[in-house]
């Protein structure tokens, strides 16, 4: 997946600015022929209640409202990110689970996991219904 | 009564790789069973085996949860918008 430096910058800002919550967002772009490429990234509210310390959720109706403006721009859900707090930036289990529960096949996630609420790393993955698991993605950033 | 579908990319595989498709419905649930004529499987994707929305689906008529609506009997008319979305959720812990 590319992503130019700006925008990978702005999810990581987010995810320190969010510290300790979780926070997510959706990635945008033009998905070509084997090659994605991030071009616009829309934080959404983590709407989890009871734990977003450790738990998002990106409420369907956020969604939908994202969907609708990309299209009306040419460009589509290329997948998501979320932020890890005091936590490694890889899939956890609980996101694999309720991945393979739902659509996620060939969709990408980025995991921040930030420590303190200052150091964040990112990292890119993408979940295939086959395996039922994230396998990593190369992360490209422009 | 045609419709416009938005399809999710997970779901393409079933659509031959149209992010939109058009179909005729009076409602959710016809509209369902119209695209599982044509994209055999679609149906399993977004209905459990009693025929009810799976927990991670959900359908919009024109920015509009049918779960607020008439759920699958939600009526559709010429014109509509239906985008399938799925709930997305995580984290850590």
């Amino acid at each position: 997946m590319r992503i130019p430096r700006a925008l990978m910058d702005a999810i990581l800002a987010h995810a320190r600015s969010g510290y300790p919550y979780e926070v997510c967002g959706v990635l945008l772009g033009r998905n070509g022929a084997g090659d994605r490429r991030v071009d616009r990234v829309v934080p959404v509210v983590n709407r989890e209640q009871d734990s977003p310390q450790v738990r998002y959720e990106i409420a369907p109706e956020d969604l939908v409202r994202v969907q609708r403006d990309g299209r009306d721009e040419g460009r589509e859900i290329l997948g998501y990110y979320h932020s890890h707090p005091d936590h490694p930036a890889r899939p956890s289990e609980t996101d694999r689970r309720i991945a393979a529960e739902g659509l996620s096949d060939g969709v990408v996630h980025v995991v921040v996991g930030v420590e303190g609420g200052k150091r964040a790393a990112p990292s890119a993955w993408v979940f295939r219904d086959r395996a039922a698991a994230f396998e990593p993605e190369p992360l490209d950033i422009e | 009564m045609a419709v416009k579908v938005q399809i999710p990319a997970p779901l393409r595989s079933l659509t031959g790789g149209q992010s939109e498709v058009e179909v005729d419905a009076s409602d959710v649930s016809g509209l369902i069973d119209r695209l599982d004529s044509r994209h055999r499987g679609l149906k399993e994707r977004l209905c459990d085996a009693d025929g009810n929305l799976r927990s991670y689906v959900r359908i919009f008529v024109n920015d509009e949860d049918v779960r607020f609506l008439k759920e699958k009997a939600t009526p559709l008319k010429t014109g509509d918008t239906v985008a399938i979305v799925p709930a997305i959720a995580g984290g850590r812990g």
